[in-house]
């Protein structure tokens, strides 16, 4: 390849074809634009050398990595490429320029985040993730997503600003920018990045801001959203903290506690942004295992290929709820039911997408999630495992049996629509193709599962690893056979809790409420206590102000009297005062 | 001139025709707005008693899961793992509980629609030909029957 194009990272690329878009009011060649970008990315991706730096620069004494590959980003950065690709040909039938450009411009940037070698370049792309990805929520053009925009943005400047925070620490501390694994969370700057990273991640109680504006954003916006922000925090977390025990935990308890909120969420694309939640916890649980600094080889394997796969499905799952949003208006189980008779293949690729994270043997979840499974009993973590396994059951519950059953089957609404687009119809094909060609066996040897296993970072010990064993898949179909089993038998002797319009409350609720609350209330207060103050305020300085003048004003009292030149007499004192003190002072 | 390529001809034509009108067949919507394909794909979920099919079959595939696990000797890490059935029960258990939890927890953080304000409409990037939404206000919710 010619020197420049060696030195262009499809990051880069993508940013610049999106800005170019945003510019192009020809709606066909734009969208030809947002198609061929992410083709050509890939391109260069896979002909670019490996462990080499591409492009690298040095800015005001910092150096700085802007276009580096190696095993662990080629994958993420893959990854977001088909993502990128698969969403321009969902959105063929839109005509929004700047919804198209900033979709790009968003896959670009974290793309580009991926490739970076170094803090800063990190930080930089970090925040043009937050500022072009607000567009998706923004298109939408609700008054509530809007809000929910605001707040959204708020947050991820939030995270950008803590990660500039802790890369000048890290820079102060050890002269160099280069990203490289934190052994502990004591060391400078090391706590600061890890709360950046742990809010793009939406970690529990930073987690808001997703199930807040996902379900706000437009049809299309939706889909995008679904697979950067997240899953680029899930990578920045592998080469940063890996093998931090601290991420166990949090991981554990982010797997689980979704699943109770996603049971009884109406908005269906909201149980997705539970579900999303759900899904990043064992991603962040397996990077947590093993030594500090180094993390555990068949772990990080099982978060990077769980990221790889979750990035295709969970876009799938998005996409199968935009196209029920598109043709119908809603998304809420309880104004939904019976589609399958008006969007069969819709209903079909959301079947693939749910059965594909719920993990179901021949599905790309299963060689992922197994992964992850086996490391942590390895680790002989007991209750961790149990965690993990009791939050499996729970995907099953909310994105593999209630996503599909509440809009497709179950209860007729006597919706009567038209199916999804064709252009849409293609990129759950192509979604629901790629779920399930990663998740056979290698019959044809190198295909099949081991596609995936041969890109990731850990190859050897990737490749060692059988997830089609007999104990394994008989486990598997035990877990969810009787999962399900329990589903039909709640449903049949009504024990199911309907689906009831509402907003459920999260954590969000602090802020929401209390918080816009106190605001409210504080600006109240300050509404009448300001004018009160200034009104004191003045009648002491005024006051202050006059008894100056009676005293030193030339019709005041010291200017009065015998002895007029009283001012120079107090003033020559005065000075002799200070001359005193001076000798005194020198004496 | 031979009389045989207007009769292959006709022959591929006839064919493609049949061909065409069967792909077309395919996705025409009848009267009624159901597609073709979904006759094909999940007509089978209309089949009566299909419920009753379906709670049976799942709970007959599970009983063999089970009776699998009698003579297969499992290799799991936790001991308690290797206990007949142990993943199947677990699986019930847990779904059981979450969806059985979703109706104190529903109670407890189901508020109004517009808790936080007005929840808005649908996006504006929805189909511009959307037909009218049914008269949800007395519908009778999923589950609700």
């Amino acid at each position: 390849m010619p020197a420049f194009l060696t030195a262009l990272s499809p990051g880069w690329l993508l940013i610049f074809a999106g800005i170019v878009a945003i510019f192009l009011p020809m709606r066909r060649v734009r969208q030809g634009i947002t198609i061929a970008a992410p083709l050509i990315g890939i391109l260069l991706l896979v002909l670019a050398d490996q462990n080499v730096n591409h492009l690298s620069a040095s800015v005001l004494g910092l150096d700085l990595v802007l276009y580096r590959v190696d095993g662990l980003s080629f994958v993420f950065g893959l990854a977001f490429l088909l993502a990128a690709l698969l969403n321009a040909i969902y959105a063929w039938h839109t005509d929004d320029r700047v919804q198209d450009g900033m979709a790009l411009a968003y896959a670009g940037a974290a793309i580009a985040a991926t490739f970076s070698g170094d803090l800063m370049t990190l930080f930089i792309f970090w925040e043009i993730t937050a500022v072009t990805s607000v567009f998706m929520v923004l298109a939408a053009g609700t008054r509530a997503s809007y809000f929910a925009s605001m707040r959204y943005l708020g947050i991820q400047v939030l995270s950008g600003v803590l990660l500039l925070a802790g890369a000048a620490y890290v820079y102060n501390n050890t002269g160099s920018l280069s990203m490289k694994a934190f052994v502990s969370l004591s060391e400078p700057g090391a706590m600061l990045i890890f709360i950046a990273l742990g809010i793009k991640a939406a970690f529990p109680f930073m987690h808001n801001w997703l199930q807040d504006s996902y379900p706000k954003a437009s049809v299309v916006g939706a889909v995008v959203l679904s697979a950067f922000t997240t899953k680029l925090a899930v990578y920045a977390f592998i080469r940063m903290f890996p093998g931090q025990d601290a991420l166990i935990w949090i991981g554990a308890v982010m797997t689980v506690f979704p699943v109770f909120f996603a049971v009884i969420e109406n908005d269906l694309r909201k149980v997705l942004a539970y579900s999303l939640n759900n899904q990043v916890g064992f991603m962040i649980c397996a990077i947590g295992l093993g030594t500090a600094g180094v993390g555990n080889a068949l772990a990080l394997n099982g978060a990077t290929a769980h990221a790889f796969v979750h990035i295709i499905y969970k876009g799938l799952l998005f996409m199968s709820m935009g196209a029920v949003l598109y043709r119908t208006g809603t998304t809420k189980a309880s104004e939904l039911g019976g589609l399958y008779r008006s969007m069969p293949w819709t209903a079909l690729f959301c079947i693939i997408g749910a059965m594909s994270i719920s993990a179901f043997p021949l599905f790309s979840g299963f060689v992922a999630k197994s992964l992850t499974m086996s490391a942590v009993s390895h680790e002989g973590l007991t209750i961790v495992w149990l965690m993990l396994l009791f939050a499996s059951a729970g995907v099953l519950e909310h994105s593999g049996i209630k996503i599909p059953y509440f809009a497709f089957f179950g209860h007729d609404s006597g919706r009567r629509v038209k199916e999804a687009p064709f252009n849409m119809l293609l990129a759950m094909g192509m979604g629901a193709f790629i779920c399930i060609a990663v998740g056979i066996p290698a019959i044809i040897p190198g295909l099949g599962y081991e596609w995936l296993y041969n890109l990731l970072p850990f190859r050897e010990e990737a490749m060692n690893y059988q997830p089609f064993t007999f104990d394994h898949i008989l486990t598997q179909m035990q877990l969810l056979v009787l999962a399900i089993f329990a589903f039909v038998m709640l449903k049949r002797f009504g024990l199911y809790p309907p689906e009831k319009p509402g907003t459920i409350l999260d954590t969000d609720w602090v802020y929401r409420k209390i918080g816009f609350g106190l605001a409210q209330w504080l600006g109240t207060v300050w509404g009448k206590l300001g004018p009160a103050m200034t009104a004191v305020f003045f009648g002491i300085t005024g006051r202050a102000y006059e008894r100056i003048e009676d005293a030193f004003s030339p019709r005041g009292e010291l200017a009065r009297g015998a002895l007029t030149g009283a001012m120079a007499i107090w003033t020559a004192a005065l000075l002799g005062l200070v001359l005193l003190l001076g000798f005194i002072a020198v004496g | 001139m031979s009389n045989d390529t207007p009769e292959t001809r006709d022959k591929t034509g006839r064919f493609l025709k049949r061909a065409a009108e069967k792909a077309h067949d395919l996705h025409t919507v009848s009267n009624e707005g159901v597609h073709p394909m979904a006759k094909i794909l999940f007509g089978w979920t209309e089949a009566r008693h299909i419920g009753a099919i379906i709670f049976w079959g799942i709970g007959l595939l599970s009983a063999l899961l089970i009776v699998i696990d009698l003579f297969v000797n499992r290799h799991d890490y936790f001991s308690f793992a290797n206990a007949t059935g142990f993943y199947g029960l677990y699986g019930f258990a847990a779904f059981a509980f979450v969806v059985l939890m979703g109706w104190p927890l529903g109670n407890l953080l189901r508020r109004g629609e517009n808790y936080y304000g007005d929840a808005g409409g649908p996006p504006a990037d929805v189909d511009p030909d959307m037909p009218q939404a049914p008269d949800t206000a007395h519908m009778t919710y999923e589950g609700d029957e």
